[in-house]
């Protein structure tokens, strides 16, 4: 087996090399309901990291995985920057539930990579767009256990627009996110 | 399951002589979980993300960018060995100067109006992928009193499947400087030789470009259906 290459921090200098032109609206080939995970990324004493690269990847509301582009761009990925105030957006469907090869079920959840400057490696997680009672099957959910990590990973739905979901990430210390090694 | 033992190849998280990565990396292990389909799956670039002229950072200017020209050649492979094939490899990189056109970039050097540093390219059938550049400049940072990143190319690679996603540097044979980068550095040494070039004279131009070699590996049969 030849060994993998090693990761190596994103660093400061990204943002005009690697964001696209409306990343943060992800493309799909059907069309359907709208929704928009949003939310801020804190780092180890709260303060805003303003300088990650934020991707996500996720099944379609029918749970299937996007496998095509629209020409330009590759369907159901997400990529953008936060800003000066750690927030991101990523505007696109609601994933559906899927099944994973021993038939267990996935919860509707979108993955996410976290890159940034101090990160040797990329953050990886999964953050689910349904509440607790809904994912304590999902097999991340499972491998948690611990209802007060599991949270950390629940995008809460906005009461006043319920077409939002607000996720913030803390990547370190009080309330950090749990991140995943696949 | 017998796997390659990553943590032995991988930075840490947590390297404290790289000052961010002391607010930056989680506290808590990381939760082991086997990759779920959809990220054995992944992105599908189509063939015109890409356009042919940008795997030549060379030819955006109106004339030729300051600096070594040099020609770097490599594939990228899976732990098995296999070809990633037709998968999104992004670029970028300093100037000869060790200048970034970026706005947080406060190195008092020269920006160079006929070099961008940013590229991208499709891997081929066989993995392979052929980069036209100039060799980029160390600079200063702040992060310990006299130091200086040692010359590096930042890669982006999504290989076939999500879980394959990388980022990462590329180095040059021979640099003193990197022995003070903490970046370079963190890497366990049995993985830092991975991130360093070759010199492969043959793949240069003659009296034009010289030529580098560089393959790079993503993550294998554990993460993605054998053959992607």
């Amino acid at each position: 087996m030849a060994k993998p290459t090693p990761s190596q921090t994103v660093g400061p200098f990204f943002a005009r090399e690697l964001l696209w032109k409306d990343g943060g609206t992800v493309l799909f080939a059907g069309r359907g309901e709208r929704i928009t995970l949003t939310g801020c990324v804190f780092d180890g004493v709260g303060a805003p990291i303003f300088d990650a690269l934020f991707e996500t990847w996720q099944a379609d509301p029918a749970g299937t995985f996007p496998s095509g582009d629209d020409g330009a761009r590759p369907y159901g990925y997400g990529r953008v920057s936060t800003d000066r105030d750690g927030r991101y957006a990523i505007e696109t469907m609601m994933p559906g539930p899927f099944k994973g090869p021993g038939g267990e079920t996935y919860a509707p959840q979108i993955s996410v990579s976290i890159f940034a400057r101090g990160l040797l490696k990329a953050l990886r997680t999964r953050v689910f767009l349904a509440p607790l009672d809904a994912i304590k099957d999902d097999p991340l959910a499972r491998a948690i256990g611990d209802t007060t990590r599991l949270r950390t990973l629940i995008a809460a739905r906005d009461p006043r627009d319920p077409k939002i979901y607000r996720w913030d990430v803390r990547l370190r210390g009080a309330g950090e996110a749990v991140f995943i090694e696949l | 399951m017998a796997e390659t033992p990553v943590a032995d190849i991988h930075p840490p998280y947590l390297y404290p002589d790289y000052n961010s990565t002391r607010l930056r990396a989680p506290s808590q292990p990381l939760v082991r979980v086997a990759p779920s389909p959809l990220e054995t799956a992944g992105p599908a670039f189509p063939k015109q993300f890409v356009k042919d002229s940008e795997a030549d950072l060379t030819t955006w200017g109106r004339s030729a960018p300051l600096g070594e020209k040099m020609v770097l050649v490599g594939r990228v492979l899976d732990e098995g060995g296999r070809p990633v094939r037709r998968s999104l490899v992004e670029v970028w990189q300093a100037n000869a100067s060790g200048k970034y056109p970026h706005p947080v970039d406060d190195h008092d050097a020269p920006l160079d109006p006929n070099f961008l540093g940013k590229g991208q390219l499709l891997t081929d059938d066989e993995g392979r992928y052929r980069l036209v550049t100039v060799k980029p400049g160390a600079y200063p940072w702040q992060n310990h009193a006299f130091g200086w990143r040692p010359a590096h190319i930042h890669f982006s690679l999504f290989g076939n499947a999500y879980a394959q996603r990388l980022i990462t540097q590329m180095f040059f044979p021979g640099d003193p400087l990197l022995a003070i980068d903490p970046i370079f550095q963190s890497v366990p040494e049995a993985g830092r030789s991975l991130l360093i070039a070759v010199l492969d004279l043959e793949h240069g131009i003659e009296g034009v470009a010289l030529g580098y070699r560089w393959d790079m590996v993503l993550r294998g049969p554990r993460a993605t259906p054998m053959g992607v």
